[in-house]
């Protein structure tokens, strides 16, 4: 789709939204009609599914998530990354017995023969892994069509926009276009998801600020604070004893506007005020037992997963049987104090990833949630120091009932700085592209083939759309 | 520390001016740490509060070497290469100075406008090798302890430092500077160069880059005026930019001249796309000014406001990134802006619960302040019965007049909805204040600027 239609349809949709929306009163069923199902086709659901995405913001050092358990790769790692004699942790690199040892559930022969752990604060993780709940995708990060080094160096095809640059690689990862773009490939999965829905705001959920991930052409992102929807408390009852003045003030930040930045505001707080006692009614009788703060410290992934749980058990309440979901951790830029930082960051992950998996086990819907962590870019295999720098592709973490767990799936890179898999400093080259990964969790959820570049209009260049995360 | 600044003082536009940098040149206090953070976040806001009215090539220099920014982008500490261990210097603030300091990532006319090849595609302003290169400019620096005195504490086994160290030019060793040729943007750093002049080199590279004006004026004007100035305005304070009308480029009292004279920023343009959404930090500043808050005790004890459930979703000088809150390109998807490639950066955000987070802060600090920090309404308590009166005022003092008749009507049929003399009581009147601030600030109209 080139850049212009997809203005065209912004606009149709603007028109048709502005329309729909001047004639209403706030008492309008809105909730079902504010990101009202458009021209796209519709799953056909009966049952409930999920995907969650889990965003690390700032680029998490994939080197020193996913390492080397084998003897000569293991060396090669800590001969980069400055670790200390005798395997042990040194420089950036972890030692060799600290690492947390993954057992695939299949025999998986990978590049240079190696074999993975887990750096020392994903046991939990790593458990998920070994019981065949979570599964490692290899080498993911953004391309247009698949290249080698020596095409990266002439320049012989196209790349993604502005490489190594957070912003606009976050933009990218969410909306395969950089700063700017406004659909991302979440939102478009739940353009097909919003007729699904009783209340179809509620199909692409951030539990985190916002994301260019959930907005579609037609799904809008409905954003929730970890303690559920907040209210607007001086427009539900009385404001300053006078209920004349809560009346007037829930006109005044509801009303449709003609300025249009005006009308934003309004929107977004209208949609705040309908929504808020929704979910909130739906959301207060569900409370978990499984507890997503095992590690008694504060962990904002952890609770943002909690409320995303919370919603899942509210589903029938709700009439959801299509979502998704974004969360977010931030910090993950470690240009400097990366063994101090990065561990704590793992960690907070590590928690947020096995109380999730435990709550969707909790709510009987383990096998109909799918939860995949994304990141702005993986970074450098040398060494800044004490930290490393910005790269391209990583590693990423796929878990859920549904996954075909404790494997691996794409091509492992060599642990080199050389190697035609990186393109300096063990910048890695990805094998596997973003495109390949959203399409096969696309799938799950529901899309069809012939949906497929509806979503990802690049997916055609690239030789399979799944990856075969999924038994069925 | 930054509240208080914002919030009293006589010298108003010097700190907005200084508070738009630091929405620009980011550094947060969230990340550091180590000794007196408060201090080296401080000495930070001071310096731009410095330069904000002097020049821009000097600003780049003095942000450079702030300990702050060394901590926050990690220049501190920041060596040159070891073959041996296969260290190579950190490329973070060669990165980011060049991104969104100086040239940003795409070529620039001297209008902001993007300059396009004969394909009509945008043009890169640098590579990975420019980044690479400059990178080493940037190493040897550490901060500087000269200054400082060494005591005991009775709970330390170690020594801690006076906090001099914050406030002094981080410290060059000429040892851990990398002394190879630096390549970079079509410049020539010989080999062996001092630290010192490679940095003056790389700086005035940056300083002089044509990108540089219209680049800092856009984004200057985006803060401070409007979303989406024309290409002519940003043209005509990039000009000023570049040349103050004495031949001097970079004269930071003639760029905020430029940006607040231009008859683009004077005249109410009636567009339904004009102006810009107020950002949180500016609404609270504004409300504590106009009603001239005081600390009950001396501390203002305003601390970080950033959580969107119940504070502002922002908060002076803790930026979650160096990012910024918002991206000047932020894009608010499915909305008329969107339709017509027209940015909304603030709204990046404005979501479901910041909406409700801003009213219910709103609600609360009109009437009881924030923590020690108190309002004063005795300006307005004599008006409080005559309810145009006080919606003038407030429509005068807050929105500058922008809040329209049709709204204040309905707000005044609102007030007088619970009568009031001047003879009822004072708990009458300030609730009636109280009701009248909160539906003027909270209105689409004040909210955005225009």
């Amino acid at each position: 789709m080139n850049s212009s239609s997809i203005h065209n349809v912004s606009r149709r949709v603007f028109l048709a939204r502005a329309g729909a929306l001047g004639g209403m009163g706030l008492a309008a069923p809105m909730a079902m009609s504010l990101a009202a199902a458009g021209e796209a086709a519709a799953f056909s659901a009966s049952d409930y599914k999920a995907l969650v995405c889990i965003f690390l913001y700032g680029g998490n050092d994939c080197h020193n998530t996913l390492i080397p358990t084998d003897i000569p790769n293991y060396d090669r790692y800590s001969a980069i990354r400055g670790g200390a004699s005798g395997r042990k942790r040194g420089g950036i690199a972890y030692g060799l017995d600290e690492l947390v040892a993954l057992k695939p559930v299949v025999n998986q022969t990978l590049t240079d023969d190696l074999s993975y752990g887990l750096a020392p604060s994903l046991i939990k993780t790593a458990a998920l892994f070994n019981s065949g709940k979570l599964a490692i995708q290899l080498n993911v990060g953004p391309l247009v069509v698949p290249v080698t080094r020596v095409q990266f160096q002439s320049g012989a095809v196209p790349l993604p926009p502005k490489l190594f640059s957070h912003n606009d690689q976050q933009s990218v990862w969410q909306a395969l276009g950089a700063e700017g773009a406004t659909v991302g490939w979440g939102g478009r999965i739940g353009d097909l998801a919003l007729s699904s829905n009783t209340n179809s705001l509620l199909t692409c959920i951030s539990a985190s600020g916002n994301a260019v991930f959930l907005s579609g052409n037609d799904a809008l992102q409905y954003q929730i604070s970890p303690g559920g929807a907040i209210p607007i408390w001086a427009a539900k009852g009385a404001s300053f004893g006078s209920s004349r003045a809560s009346e007037v003030l829930k006109t005044l930040i509801t009303e449709p506007r003609a300025h249009v930045l005006e009308n934003e505001f309004t929107k977004v707080t209208k949609r705040s005020m309908v929504m808020e006692d929704i979910v909130n009614t739906a959301l207060n009788p569900i409370t978990l037992t499984t507890s997503f703060d095992t590690d008694n410290k504060p962990n904002s992934l952890a609770n943002q997963l909690k409320i995303v749980a919370r919603l899942i058990g509210a589903r029938s309440a709700l009439g959801s049987k299509r979502q998704v979901f974004f969360v977010s951790l931030g910090g993950f830029d470690t240009h400097d104090g990366l063994m101090e930082t990065h561990p704590n960051l793992l960690a907070l992950i590590d928690e947020a990833l096995s109380s999730f998996y435990a709550g969707t086990v909790e709510l009987g819907v383990e096998n109909q949630v799918t939860t995949f962590t994304a990141s702005d870019f993986g970074r450098t295999l040398t060494s800044n120091g004490d930290g490393s720098d910005h790269g391209w592709g990583g590693h990423h973490f796929v878990m859920g009932g549904a996954v075909k767990g404790g494997r691996y799936f794409g091509t492992a890179p060599q642990v080199s700085i050389t190697s035609d898999d990186q393109v300096g400093q063990g910048r890695l080259l990805p094998s596997t592209s973003v495109d390949q990964m959203a399409s096969t969790l696309a799938r799950w959820l529901g899309a069809s083939e012939s949906e497929l570049p509806t979503i990802l209009p690049r997916i055609g260049n690239f030789s399979s759309s799944n990856l075969g995360y999924f038994s069925t | 520390m930054a509240w208080r600044m914002l919030m009293t003082g006589e010298d108003q536009f010097r700190k907005r001016c200084a508070l738009a940098l630091s929405e620009m040149l980011v550094v947060s206090l969230n990340p550091i740490d180590g000794f007196w953070p408060p201090y080296v976040i401080a000495a930070y806001w001071d310096l731009l509060n410095a330069q904000a009215f002097g020049n821009y090539r000097t600003l780049l220099e003095e942000i450079t070497l702030n300990p702050a920014m060394g901590f926050y982008l990690n220049t501190r500490g920041n060596q040159k290469a070891d073959p041996a261990t296969g260290r190579v210097p950190d490329e973070n603030y060669a990165r980011e100075i060049m991104q969104l300091f100086t040239i940003g990532l795409t070529q620039l006319n001297s209008d902001g406008t993007p300059k396009l090849d004969a394909q009509g595609k945008t043009q890169d302003t640098y590579s990975q090798s420019d980044i690479t290169n400059l990178a080493k400019v940037f190493t040897g620096y550490d901060w500087n302890y000269d200054r400082v005195t060494w005591q005991s504490v009775p709970w330390l086994t170690y020594k801690i430092p006076s906090p001099e160290f914050s406030r002094d030019r981080m410290k060059l060793d000429a040892a851990k500077h990398s002394n190879e040729a630096i390549s970079f943007l079509g410049v020539t750093i010989p080999a062996n160069t001092a630290g010192t002049e490679a940095l003056k080199i790389a700086l005035d590279t940056l300083f002089n880059h044509p990108n540089t004006p219209p680049f800092v004026a856009k984004q200057m004007i985006q803060r401070l005026i409007t979303s989406n100035p024309s290409p002519a305005y940003v043209g005509r304070v990039a000009a000023a930019f570049v040349n103050n009308g004495t031949g001097v480029r970079g004269d930071m009292k003639s760029l905020w001249r430029a940006i607040l004279l231009d008859p683009e920023a004077r005249t109410l343009s009636g567009g339904v796309t004009a102006g810009k959404l107020r950002e949180p930090i500016v609404r609270f500043a504004q409300w504590a000014r106009t009603f001239q808050v005081s600390s009950l005790t001396g501390k203002w004890e305003i601390y970080d406001t950033s959580n969107g459930d119940w504070g502002l979703g922002q908060s002076p000088l803790r930026s979650p990134s160096v990012f910024n809150f918002f991206r000047p390109g932020y894009v608010p998807p499915q909305t008329a802006l969107s339709a017509n490639q027209l940015v909304a950066p603030e709204f990046q955000i404005h979501n479901e619960t910041t909406t409700a987070g801003y009213l219910n802060f709103l609600t609360s600090i009109i009437k009881s302040g924030y923590q020690d920090v108190k309002p004063d309404y005795s300006a307005i308590i004599g008006i409080s019965h005559q309810t145009r009166e006080l919606l003038d005022w407030l429509n005068l003092y807050l929105a500058a007049g922008q809040v329209s008749g049709t709204t204040l009507d309905l707000v005044q049929s609102a007030l007088d909805a619970q009568p009031l003399t001047s003879t009822s009581s004072e708990t009458a009147k300030l609730d009636r204040i109280y009701s009248a601030i909160l539906l003027v600030m909270a209105s689409p109209e004040y909210l955005v600027q225009k």
